[in-house]
């Protein structure tokens, strides 16, 4: 057993003593009641499981949480699907989701959603050329997986809103 | 068959003629790992030193230790070292591409509910240390090449092989995979035979 303190969405959860082999997604779903973060390949494979961890020096990156204790996310600050609007108010990437039809089913919508938000929160520190802006977001998204409208729509919904705002995410030439 | 099973088949058929039994210490099964002291009867310190690091290449030639020493940008998993699933590449620094790292997969230590394992120092080899595919005599004359095995002496090695916390991880490697043979230490010490008997290569 692993006594688990974590922040989730801003707000603090925990102690909480969880088995060791129990996994982040059976946590969030299952102990939290927090089901938007999905389960699909169980393998890391399709990342629909995937959050956003929260480093201390204010980077962030995505983890698959089908196939990672919940223990190992002790002590860490964690962002899932449901934490992206704020005061009923869908953020910015959510809306351009909606406005490209990027999605069907909206399986694997939370994957997308916490990568493509961490990719603007990384190019709003280091921003890159538009010549790459393309390959950028493809390596990006390019380990999740869709089969009910593709890939290019989300593709498109992430450059959308990264062109509206080229002077936050874009190199100067 | 791998190349260097000839010159191990080789000795064993000399040690016949000429009545020493010193090769066949050197373990048939390729789940053990004969000690440094099997080989001392090997007059011949040029052929002892080969025969060590045949003995040590069980190890090296193990899929705990080529999928991660892959011939190309993916690492392999599996006895059978079949493509890594997800898709994922080294990256810049070995530790994968900024959005798919090592670690955010593979945790300090294995996780056996979901069967993904695990070490704080998770990696691939650089690209030049790459073994698949590769005989024992080459991965021999590249482990030698500080330009190949990461800038190391073999002394150096010698410590990578027999204390490197990621390089131990092939004797645990987790449920539903078989371990490297032997024992870290007797790979270590077979590595070190080897280098104080002239570091030959079969």
């Amino acid at each position: 057993m692993t006594t688990l303190r974590i922040t989730i969405n801003g707000r603090p959860y925990g102690p909480m003593d969880v088995r060791d082999d129990l996994t982040m997604n059976d946590f969030l779903r299952e102990y939290l009641g927090l089901t938007g973060t999905k389960f699909g390949c169980g393998a890391a494979q399709c990342l629909s499981c995937a959050v956003i961890v929260d480093n201390a020096d204010g980077t962030s990156y995505t983890s698959p949480t089908c196939v990672v204790s919940a223990a190992t996310f002790d002590g860490k600050a964690i962002r899932t699907v449901e934490g992206h609007a704020k005061n009923g108010e869908l953020s910015v990437l959510q809306k351009a989701f909606i406005e490209h039809f990027a999605f069907q089913c909206g399986y694997c919508t939370p994957g997308f959603l916490n990568e493509g938000q961490v990719l603007l929160e990384r190019l709003a520190k280091k921003p890159v050329a538009r010549a790459d802006l393309e390959k950028t977001i493809a390596e990006a998204l390019d380990g999740h997986l869709c089969r009910c409208t593709g890939y290019v729509k989300y593709h498109q919904a992430v450059r959308d809103v990264i062109l509206a705002d080229p002077e936050r995410y874009l190199a100067r030439a | 068959m791998p190349n260097w099973e000839m010159p191990i088949k080789i000795l064993a058929l000399v040690a016949v003629l000429t009545g020493t039994p010193a090769v066949n210490a050197i373990s048939d099964q390729a789940d053990s790992l004969a000690s440094p002291d099997s080989f001392a009867a090997i007059a011949d310190t040029t052929a002892r030193s080969a025969a060590l690091f045949a003995e040590l290449g069980k190890v090296l030639t193990h899929p705990r230790c080529v999928n991660c020493h892959p011939a190309g940008d993916r690492p392999r998993q599996g006895e059978e070292g079949r493509p890594h699933q997800p898709p994922v590449a080294r990256g810049a620094d070995g530790h994968g591409l900024p959005a798919m790292r090592c670690s955010i997969c593979h945790q300090a230590g294995n996780f056996d509910p979901a069967r993904v394992p695990g070490n704080p120092e998770w990696h691939l080899a650089p690209r030049e240390m790459a073994w698949e595919g590769k005989t024992l005599a080459q991965i021999c004359e590249q482990i030698k090449d500080p330009k190949r095995n990461g800038g190391r002496s073999l002394e150096e090695l010698v410590h990578h092989i027999g204390t490197d916390s990621l390089v131990g991880w092939a004797w645990t490697p987790g449920v539903g995979r078989t371990p490297a043979p032997g024992t870290q230490q007797i790979a270590g010490a077979l590595a070190d035979a080897w280098v104080k008997t002239g570091a030959v290569c079969p």
